[in-house]
């Protein structure tokens, strides 16, 4: 739904939300009104009735002061005099008018204010008698009572009861026909108009007569005309001016108008019963009636939250979207990185693809060509390794990406692991022919507690991809250090990787990190690369919360600087002590002089060092008794090779010479071999390295020796594989076979432990376990066979043979019992690797 | 972009009307508040709760109602009431003695000098031109202001009035007859409307001397208002000062003579006001002599006669040519208003009125009522548009012209009984000073 469409939707909730509000209220208060409409009018009659029972009462006063005139045969002068006795109250007054000469001048109780004894009274000048009396003197009237007019005497405004009375003459004459007046003050009777409840306390009333003139008129009400007021400030039809007139005149009701103001009032009326045309109207400004229903206040508060509400959720939805848009665009990306992934992968996995299935076509058609079988199978072997890598690298990165990517420490040794780097990188110096040079500093603390496996990936990464992008002839040195970590428990380990290769862009250094970079050049499109290796690294060392620094320059080359904070592990040094000899050193490079006869002495070797080949002959030539001189190579005045053969012409067959070099030394062997050098030993100078080589020249015998060339002691071992398929049982078997080992298969874990049960004690030496079997995997079939009641059969070595390469699954297989691992594909190297060291446990 | 845009100011300006109508909704009306042009600024608590009483001899008084309402904007809690008294005349000085004696009330000119209204201006009426009480009469014509010997003002006049004639301007538009503006006019103009069929084009109320009063009453004061000797004379009535009024009179004869008025007619209206307003709004009469006061009747009237309800027409109130060169606008007080210095609520009486003293409120008040302004800045209704023509040497300030009210009603007499052909000119002449 679009953004403007919902917006408009909530308006229009909202709108009905407050219509609905409003209709509700509204017929509530119609309601209401309609109600209190009701009570103002019922109030209004209950005033007639207080009116009419007052003027009922003043009327019948004012009849039984005629009565008593009339009954008393008094004169002008009596009845005025008795008047005068009979009011009582000082606020009324008695008038009384003679109706005979039509001058409508009387008497008055009460003298005229201002005017001393002057007690005459005259309403020639008020509009009020002015046709006659008749209209006062009705008999069927229970009220005779005047408009309310100013009293002639006192000027106050006043109402008169009237009565009809006879007096008698003074002197004799004709009785003179009368009419006796109570007058009393309207404010009296306004007194009287007290309204019930504090709600009509805005409630004013007035009196009118049939043609609308206030007799009384309340304070809201203006003109001197009920109607006159309603056209005044209502603007009626002459139609509608009737029609209220003949309401007002009708039956009790009620009706709306404008008051002077033009507040909008409600009118209620009804006729006095005591009199012929006399109507009370009341009046109240609406507001007064209807306040109490409409409760704005709420409808205000509503409104505000639902306006809140809808800017709230505007607000929010805004930030959702927001939101949504961020994942979408990671979604795309993400998409448009799988959909990238796949197109490299694609292409990375169908190249080396390619060359296998095409180099096995040509060797299948070509099977009795040796020549070309073996060129064949060495460059299928070539695409298999780069399609494994590849294959780890993917899964590395998927492990990264997806957050999975755990560690596992293990304790290790550093040593060892630099000599495996020197080991797998010296295939592709050899092959660039590149100028390497590895050279390790301060190894105080060798064993060190990590993910050994992680660490090497780093490791190898960086060193790979220098050799990889520097040409041939290029340099590529490694300066691999320890220094002080920043606690006791720990060492800074740090390796810095510098090449003059192609180097890279400024432009590409700011996304080297990100999975499936690859520096767009054709030097690079002609390298193999999953464009994962750095991604990885940077990830792991992220991981381990390292750094990576690279400095490049394009066409310069590289330098990468890893530095990792590693924990000390607890183990110590490994017992490697040689009798005492004294060893004489030689090499241009102090470096590798100072840490080498560090090394040595570490060793329990006397050593003594110098600069070049020249020093060396001379050195033997002296008083010391060198029992090995270890040769560089390459030294500017004098080489390696030539300086053992002055030695050997000098000292005879009395010294083993070692040559130092970095390289292959096949080239150079037979030359070396001449010269009278004894062995080789390569760059850097491991401890391990320095030991295993010095051992073999002073007749020990090593563990570490080439095991290529040794495994026929390995010949006749008998090994159950459990292997569910076919084909890896296959190749497994025939490459155990071609060693002289002796294999048996169990299809899956379950028959693995049946067999190990019931095969007589020393059948099987090891078992190669596979993880993901049928029936029983291999983990469930691990700890079966540790349970075995058979000491012996329980305490078989196992070894897991499995595609599970992470190191969780190492975890998980060392966890469950067994006693190594081996990933497929499966490095043969490795396996008799693993065999020897089964062995060699199992004999001591 | 611009179809989003449109979109996001259609959607605000929706929350915002829905904003506004909500508002509206819950919105309580207050009282306007008063302008603030009128620059009138309370003197005293505004939360005073107080009433007032003004007493006047209107039987309704709208306009003043009004101003009761502007002032109440100023002075919520003032109840201000009009009442109306019986007799006012004859009862006003009692009234001020009562014990509901009103706190203003009203007052007319001759209450100045005739017998028994002294105590009015000798002491029982504010002086309102207390600088005290900082009431503005600068607003008022300085010549309608009546001063005491001593130079107290105990009134200030509120309307003025004039004498004229209602034109129904749509009968002499019907008729192609231009509305007289000289006496010779006036004479061709009720010519040809009675060869129109209109019998009597001019009819005036008949009685209390009114009969032609607006013809040669302005006329009789334009021949003394530069002749003090004359008004001297008359003061005096003094022998041979009854010619002064000679003139006024041949005119009111000759216009009688010419038989434009049917005196049958003329009697059947009862009183100068409602039912010469209703007479005229039947809409067969093209010129009434009238009063200011009459005029200030007519809006209000138009609603209740039927016949104008039905057949509705312009009309306007014109001076009645009486000389070659026009009419006279003869300019006397109508009413005013004073306070009552016994009133119980003094400070709030003097308040009004420092409140009603002011051009914009006075002339609200004539505006409201039709009548004629006390102020300065003469601002009269649309219906007394002809009065605005008048040349200024044919306006007469009857304040100023200082004549007294005997020899002033015996020119009245005199003119009412000549023109009902009761006396010649030269009776009346000669009966000056004893006319009944």
């Amino acid at each position: 739904m679009k953004k403007s469409l919902m917006i408009l939707g909530n308006l229009f909730i909202i709108l009905a939300i407050m219509a609905f509000v409003l209709l509700y209220v509204g017929s509530e208060q119609q309601r209401m009104i309609a109600s209190q409409t009701e009570a103002f009018e019922n109030m209004t009659v209950a005033m007639e009735s207080v009116t009419t029972n007052y003027l009922v009462g003043e009327q019948q006063v004012c009849g039984s002061w005629a009565h008593y005139i009339n009954a008393n045969d008094m004169t002008a002068g009596e009845a005025i005099t008795f008047l005068r006795d009979a009011v009582g109250v000082q606020y009324v007054m008695a008038h009384i008018l003679f109706i005979e000469d039509q001058s409508l001048n009387g008497l008055s109780t009460v003298a005229q204010t201002g005017a001393g004894d002057h007690y005459e009274v005259s309403y020639a000048n008020i509009n009020i008698f002015s046709d006659g009396f008749e209209e006062f003197l009705r008999p069927d009237s229970r009220v005779n009572v005047t408009r309310a007019y100013t009293n002639p005497i006192n000027a106050i405004q006043s109402i008169a009861f009237c009565a009809p009375i006879t007096l008698r003459a003074e002197e004799g004459g004709q009785p003179r026909e009368a009419v006796v007046l109570r007058v009393v003050p309207v404010s009296i009777l306004e007194q009287k108009w007290v309204f019930p409840t504090e709600q009509y306390s805005n409630a004013e009333i007035s009196l009118i007569d049939a043609a609308g003139n206030y007799i009384i008129k309340g304070y809201a009400f203006k003109n001197s005309n009920l109607y006159d007021f309603y056209q005044s400030y209502n603007s009626p039809s002459a139609a509608d001016l009737k029609s209220i007139k003949a309401s007002v005149s009708g039956a009790p009701g009620s009706m709306e108008i404008n008051n002077s103001t033009g507040e909008r009032c409600l009118i209620a009326h009804t006729r006095v019963n005591s009199t012929d045309d006399w109507i009370i109207v009341t009046m109240i400004p609406m507001e007064s009636i209807s306040k109490t229903v409409m409760n704005w206040t709420l409808v205000g508060a509503v409104t505000a939250g639902l306006l809140l509400l809808l800017i709230f959720n505007l607000i929010n939805m805004a930030g959702l979207n927001r939101q949504l848009k961020t994942a979408a665009a990671a979604a795309d990306s993400a998409n448009r990185a799988k959909t990238d992934f796949l197109s490299t992968m694609s292409h990375d996995i169908r190249t080396p693809m390619n060359a296998i299935i095409g180099l096995t076509a040509i060797a299948g058609k070509n099977v009795e060509d040796t020549a070309t079988v073996r060129e064949s199978l060495h460059k299928i072997n070539l695409a298999s390794s780069h399609l494994l890598t590849l294959i780890n690298d993917i899964l590395d990165i998927s492990k990264v990406e997806s957050g999975k990517l755990n560690l596992s420490p293990v304790t290790f040794s550093i040593v060892e692991c630099a000599e495996n780097l020197v080991n797998i990188s010296q295939p592709m110096v050899r092959e660039k022919n590149i100028d390497f040079n590895f050279r390790i500093n301060h190894f105080e603390h060798e064993y060190l507690y990590a993910d050994q496996l992680r660490i090497n990936q780093i490791y190898i990464n960086l060193l790979s991809n220098a050799i990889k992008y520097t040409e041939p002839g290029g340099k590529v040195c490694v300066d691999m250090r320890q220094e002080p970590g920043e606690t006791e428990k720990t060492a800074r380990l740090i390796y810095v990787v510098a090449d003059t290769g192609i180097g890279m862009t400024p432009e590409f250094m700011t996304r080297m990190y990100k999975p499936f970079s690859r520096q767009t050049d054709s030097r690079v499109n002609s390298i193999q690369g999953t464009g994962l290796g750095l991604a990885i690294t940077k990830q792991m060392i992220d991981l381990m919360h390292g750094t990576i620094d690279c400095q490049s320059e394009e066409g310069k080359g590289t330098t990468f600087t890893v530095t990792l904070e590693i924990p000390l592990a607890d183990r110590l040094v490994d017992d490697m002590v040689l009798p005492p000899i004294r060893v004489l050193l030689a090499d241009d490079d102090p470096v590798l002089l100072e840490t080498a006869r560090d090394t040595l002495r570490s060793i329990g070797a006397e050593a003594d060092t110098v600069g070049s080949g020249a020093e060396a002959v001379r050195m033997v030539s002296g008083k010391a008794d060198y029992r090995v001189v270890i040769l560089d190579w390459k030294m500017p005045d004098m080489d390696g090779i030539e300086a053992a053969r002055r030695i050997r012409q000098k000292v005879g067959g009395d010294v083993s010479i070692l040559l130092i070099s970095a390289y292959d030394w096949s080239d150079l062997e037979e030359a070396a071999r001449q010269a009278g050098v004894n062995g080789f030993i390569s760059k850097p100078l491991f401890r391990s390295t320095l030991y295993d080589k010095l051992s073999e020249m002073l007749g020990s015998e090593s563990r570490h020796g080439d095991q290529e060339n040794e495994d026929a002691d390995l010949a006749g071992m008998r090994i159950l594989v459990a292997e569910d398929n076919e084909i890896n049982w296959e190749i497994v078997s025939m490459l155990l076979q071609m060693q002289g080992i002796e294999t048996e298969r169990a299809e899956n874990g379950q028959l693995a432990v049946e067999r190990i049960a019931s095969a007589k004690p020393g059948t099987f030496n090891l078992v190669f376990m596979d993880i993901q079997m049928p029936v029983m995997n291999g983990i469930e079939a691990t700890k079966a066979i540790r349970k075995l009641p058979d000491p012996q059969a329980a305490g078989i070595p196992i070894i897991a043979m499995t595609a599970d390469a992470f190191s969780e699954n190492v975890t998980e297989c060392l966890a469950a019992g067994m006693n190594g691992h081996i990933a497929k594909p499966i490095d043969m190297k490795l396996v008799m690797k693993e065999i020897r060291r089964i062995k060699e446990e199992r004999e001591k | 972009m611009k179809n989003r845009s449109a979109k996001k100011t259609a959607l605000c300006a929706v929350i915002l009307a829905l904003a506004l109508f909500l508002t509206a909704c819950g919105g309580q009306e207050t009282p306007a508040p008063p302008e603030e042009a009128a620059g009138f600024k309370p003197r005293l608590d505004t939360q005073t709760d107080c009433s007032l009483t003004v007493a006047g001899h209107y039987n309704n008084f709208e306009a003043l109602e009004a101003e009761f309402n502007r002032f109440a904007a100023y002075y919520p809690h003032v109840k201000m009431n009009y009442t109306f008294l019986d007799n006012y005349n004859g009862i006003i000085v009692t009234a001020l003695e009562s014990a509901e004696a009103p706190d203003i009330f009203f007052t007319y000119p001759w209450m100045s000098y005739r017998e028994g209204y002294a105590s009015i201006y000798g002491g029982l009426a504010e002086n309102l031109a207390d600088p005290a009480l900082g009431i503005d009469l600068s607003c008022i014509r300085e010549s309608l202001l009546y001063k005491t010997a001593e130079g107290s003002v105990p009134t200030v006049p509120v309307y003025t009035t004039t004498y004229g004639m209602l034109v129904n301007e749509e009968i002499f538009e019907k008729e192609k007859i231009a509305i007289p503006t000289t006496y010779a006019e006036l004479i061709s103009a009720c010519e040809a409307l009675q060869k129109a069929g209109y019998a009597s084009p001019i009819l005036a109320y008949n009685r209390g001397n009114f009969m032609l009063f607006p013809l040669y009453y302005p006329y009789f004061c334009a021949q003394l208002q530069s002749n003090p000797t004359a008004i001297q004379a008359l003061n005096d009535m003094g022998e041979g000062s009854a010619e002064y009024m000679r003139g006024a009179l041949e005119l009111a004869a000759d216009f009688m003579g010419r038989g434009f008025i049917d005196l049958e007619r003329c009697n059947a209206m009862e009183n100068d006001y409602n039912a010469v307003i209703l007479r005229f709004f039947e809409g067969d009469v093209p010129m009434m002599f009238a009063t200011g006061n009459t005029v200030s009747g007519t809006e209000k009237r138009e609603s209740q006669s039927e016949a104008f309800a039905a057949h509705p027409f312009r009309y306007s109130f014109h001076p009645v040519p009486s000389t070659e060169k026009g009419g006279y606008f003869i300019n006397t007080i109508s009413m005013g208003f004073a306070v009552n210095k016994n009133s119980k609520n003094l400070d709030m009486a003097n308040e009004f009125m420092r409140f009603l003293v002011s051009t914009e409120e006075l002339n609200r008040m004539a505006q409201a009522k039709r009548m004629v302004t006390p102020c300065v800045d003469m601002s009269l209704d649309g219906v007394y548009a002809a009065f605005g023509q008048v040349d200024a040497g044919h306006i007469i300030n009857f304040s100023e012209l200082g004549l007294a009210d005997t020899p002033d009603s015996q020119v009245r007499r005199a003119g009412w009984q000549v023109c009902n052909g009761m006396l010649t000119v030269d009776e009346a002449v000669a009966a000056f000073g004893s006319l009944e």
